[in-house]
């Protein structure tokens, strides 16, 4: 089964966010940032009143949609906490510049923090929540972006800071939109909220995942829903596959962007796999035969608690399941240069990809 | 006797434990029951061990105590004192205020005083805003008329910069003399609600630990010891008595921790995994270098979410109480049990429900109660279901084993005999003597620790100095707790790099432990 095609979800409401929740945790592929947190902000604000869901596809199609999240150190975000009314701010500047209107808010990247991030800022501005991203899963670069390889911009975009500070970036290019971000959002201490990519429904339509809002609560609910949250039985129950269950031999940590590496043997049988990593995890290979890479979604467990874990979660000495689920979106072949794993520099022979 | 006797007391929910040791020795131990004004069950057990040892109390040189009097309180919701909640973070933070994801009852039990004053730092030290002190003298009143009596002040960034939360300390103190004043820097670790959360529950503690700590400052000293008297805290460590009125949240894990360290001391074990088999679960933990290994999540106690390191404990619902029902081809053993109700109802103590204490009368591994009343249970029966207990206790063991070779386990807990004397993953099986007083051991033997938890700015070829900085500082916080200079060792250090940070911001942890200084001598 595939939850892309999950029923279209019309509201979220306080009944959704816990399987939001977990289905932004599982899409974070390991990283993402603190789900937690956000979990907290959305299920705020959909108390006070549910936010209503659109695809892309049912908006006028001369709608303006502005894609709003966070950026920033997942460890700064644990301090200063995320604040809606930043994002709702940087919104608004980005619509300033594409002629002040703001009908829809879009979701960057359906995996992680910023999965919910989008929601929680559409109930702040009181606007409808487009069912899709631009991702499908997290990834460490706002530039492995459906929007970005159609052509389209990330500006004007805009990065807003705790005490107010609005940084408004009008033209970019791919390559220092990225640089840009994190540099601004280090001058505000580490971390920002986000505005980018505004575009019309019509080319979201065209270019944009539709159905992962929708896909990303019945992954969560099938997460939630499955008694035994581990092994193959797990990885049935959420349309994916189950790769490898052993014990965390060594962990190698990731160098600024050179990837580090997780790796993982089964005692009884000899076998070892090795899980690449940056914050997210990229690639999991078993014995030589690399059984999923980027852009599918690797997913660890620590399968004495059922717990979904983050890359930084994970010890040397513990049990760790995996198992992978395949990405929301079907990325063409030319893509590969920006989300496959040759894009992380990690050199797997793609053709072993069992699939 | 030397004159350093330990005098180790664990106040367990049922039972309140007590031991002697000296030095490696267990000179003395006794097992009675928990009384709800705590001390009494301690007066009754320090007599029972002068009973059995002839004990001097002056021998005495130092008392542990370890309760679970405090967490209980919280979980009850009882005897908490209504509190004020003042964060310092504006214009950050406000969108989840303090107490924001607190049960409803908690909150309403300790008044819901919520308040936000601007300030607090980022990650680099610089302000988010300046110090208003008008607006905090503003929220200290309203706090007082509506009922506070205790603060609790959190500061964004905190452990970077406590400058905001000193200087609060400074004016609530001349607005509210002698209100309790509880500052998230020197209680939680990095991650502001998690740490703000625990700063509020040990807050609203205070004037319970006020009665507690003096109750047993007194208990002890009425028993005619006059040594000085240390609580047992979360990883492992000893507090004095004067911290612990201080920091009463820091008691909350260890229960399991004491059980663990216990069980480590007993068996001379200091890397092994331990398996406490209560009445109604089995809990596993593991120990590296003699303290428990901490779970890598958070953990919500009472529904409210801290960021507390807790031991890593794996549970199975099956203890000495466990009923027991199906047949030989597919016995079933718990996860109901009797409980504390075993001397009624188990069959062996004469009453009508099979449970896993009768299966081990049966098979010869236990004697007590009337071996008679079980004589009549099918051996195949009996048999096939102390092997499911010591599959399913094996399977915890080898998962949370930490090295692909097998460990070495000790079995501790009233329970005990249920483990099977050859388990999957286990190097070995021990059953120390004394191990049902594991808790009250664990606390007599305890060592004191000093942890730092921050980040810290790494420029290129400075990482060793940083790293020293860091050390030191955990080895002079031992020292201040108490700890005897020279003994002090680092015995953890974690340095994890911050994620998309300038400046090569890193965050590091390291806790370094020492051996209590009794001031007399000390033998070696």
């Amino acid at each position: 089964m595939s939850h892309v095609d999950a029923v279209p979800l019309g509201l979220i409401a306080e009944e959704h966010v816990d399987a939001l929740a977990a289905g932004a945790t599982l899409l974070g592929s390991g990283g993402g940032g603190n789900v937690a947190l956000a979990e907290q902000l959305v299920r705020h604000a959909v108390r006070r009143r549910p936010v209503v869901v659109r695809r892309a596809d049912e908006l006028a199609p001369d709608a303006h949609v502005v894609h709003v999240g966070v950026v920033g150190a997942p460890d700064v975000l644990a301090e200063r906490l995320v604040d809606p009314h930043d994002m709702a701010v940087a919104a608004h500047a980005v619509a300033a510049q594409t002629g002040g209107r703001l009908d829809a808010v879009g979701i960057i990247e359906i995996g992680g923090l910023n999965g919910l991030a989008g929601v929680v800022a559409a109930a702040e501005l009181g606007l409808p929540v487009v069912d899709g991203d631009l991702m499908g899963r997290a990834f460490p670069s706002i530039n492995k972006t459906t929007m970005a390889l159609a052509g389209g911009s990330a500006a004007p975009l805009s990065v807003v800071g705790p005490v107010g500070d609005t940084v408004v970036v009008t033209r970019s290019s791919a390559a220092a939109a990225e640089r840009l971000l994190l540099t601004t959002a280090g001058a505000f201490g580490g971390a920002g909220a986000l505005a980018l990519y505004p575009t019309s429904a019509a080319k979201l339509t065209e270019v944009g995942i539709a159905g992962t809002l929708s896909a990303c609560v019945a992954l969560g609910s099938a997460f939630a829903g499955c008694p035994a949250r581990q092994g193959a039985e797990l990885a049935a129950s959420l349309g994916g596959t189950f790769l490898f269950e052993g014990r965390v031999d060594e962990i190698r940590p990731r160098d600024g962007v050179l990837t580090g590496s997780i790796t993982v043997t089964d005692r009884a049988t000899g076998s070892a796999a090795r899980v690449d990593l940056l914050e997210e995890f990229l690639a999991v290979t078993v014995d030589g035969i690399t059984r999923a890479c980027t852009p599918d979604v690797v997913v660890g467990i620590d399968p004495t608690s059922g717990v979904v874990l983050s890359s930084g979660q994970v010890r040397p000495g513990q049990m760790l399941s995996l198992l992978s689920l395949p990405a929301l979106h079907h990325w063409p072949a030319s893509a590969m240069g920006v989300v496959g794993p040759r894009a992380f520099g990690l050199d797997l022979e793609l053709e072993g990809v069992l699939r | 006797m030397t004159g350093l006797l330990r005098l180790g007391i664990d106040v367990g929910g049922t039972n309140t434990d007590a031991v002697l040791i000296d030095g490696q020795r267990v000179v003395a131990a006794t097992k009675t029951s928990t009384t709800s004004d705590v001390t009494s069950g301690i007066v009754a057990a320090i007599a029972d061990l002068e009973t059995s040892s002839g004990f001097d109390p002056a021998q005495v040189s130092a008392v542990m105590i370890g309760t679970t009097h405090f967490i209980n309180a919280l979980v009850e919701g009882t005897r908490l004192t209504p509190t004020a909640a003042i964060r310092f973070g504006l214009p950050a933070t406000s969108a989840l205020p303090p107490l924001v994801d607190w049960p409803d009852r908690l909150r309403a039990v300790i008044g819901g005083h919520s308040y936000l004053c601007h300030g607090g730092h980022e990650y680099d030290g610089s302000q988010i805003a300046d110090f208003d002190e008008r607006e905090l003298r503003e929220v200290v009143d309203k706090a007082l008329q509506a009922g506070a009596r205790s603060f609790a002040v959190s500061s964004v960034f905190s452990p970077v910069n406590a400058e905001f939360e000193l200087r609060a300390a400074q004016v609530i103190a001349e607005v509210a003399p002698g209100a309790p004043i509880s500052l998230s820097h020197d209680i939680g670790r990095m991650g502001l609600l998690g740490r703000e959360n625990a700063t509020v529950i040990n807050a609203a503690l205070r004037d319970l630990a006020d009665q507690v700590t003096t109750g047993l400052s007194q208990t002890v000293t009425s028993a005619g010891i006059a040594a000085p008297v240390f609580l047992s805290q979360n990883d492992g460590t000893l507090m004095d008595v004067d911290y612990a009125r201080r920091y009463p949240v820091a008691t909350f894990a260890s229960g399991p921790t004491n059980s663990m360290r216990g069980a480590a001391f007993l068996s001379q074990q200091l890397d092994c995994a331990v398996v406490d088999v209560g009445g109604t679960t089995t809990d596993v933990g593991i120990l590296q270098s003699g303290f428990p290994r901490e779970a890598s999540s958070d953990v919500a106690v009472a529904g409210v979410q801290t960021n507390f390191r807790m031991p890593d404990v794996l549970s199975v619902g099956i203890g000495g109480g466990s009923l027991v029902d199906g047949d030989a081809a597919a016995p079933l053993v718990g996860p109901q049990s009797v409980g504390y109700r075993l001397t009624e109802q188990a069959l062996v103590f004469g009453g009508d429900r099979l449970t896993a204490t009768d299966l081990a009368v049966a098979a010869g591994l236990a004697d007590i109660g009337d071996r008679d009343r079980v004589a009549h249970l099918d051996a195949a029966f009996v048999r096939a279901a102390l092997d499911g207990i010591g599959e399913r206790m094996g399977e915890i063991v080898d998962r949370m084993r930490i090295s692909a070779d097998p460990v070495p386990v000790v079995a501790v807990g009233g329970g005990s005999i249920l483990v099977p004397d050859e388990l999957v993953g286990a190097s070995s099986v021990m059953r120390p003597e004394h191990h049902a007083v594991a808790n009250a051991i664990g606390a007599a033997i305890a060592e004191v620790g000093g942890e730092v938890d921050r980040v810290f700015s790494v420029s290129p070829g400075q990482r060793e100095a940083v790293l020293d900085e860091a050390r030191q500082e955990a080895v002079d916080r031992a020292t201040a707790a108490g700890a005897r200079p020279g003994s002090v060792r680092v015995v953890d250090i974690e340095e994890v790099p911050l994620a998309y940070l300038p400046g090569n911001a890193t965050r590091i942890r390291v806790k370094a432990v020492g051996e209590l200084s009794l001031g007399g001598d000390h033998h070696a």
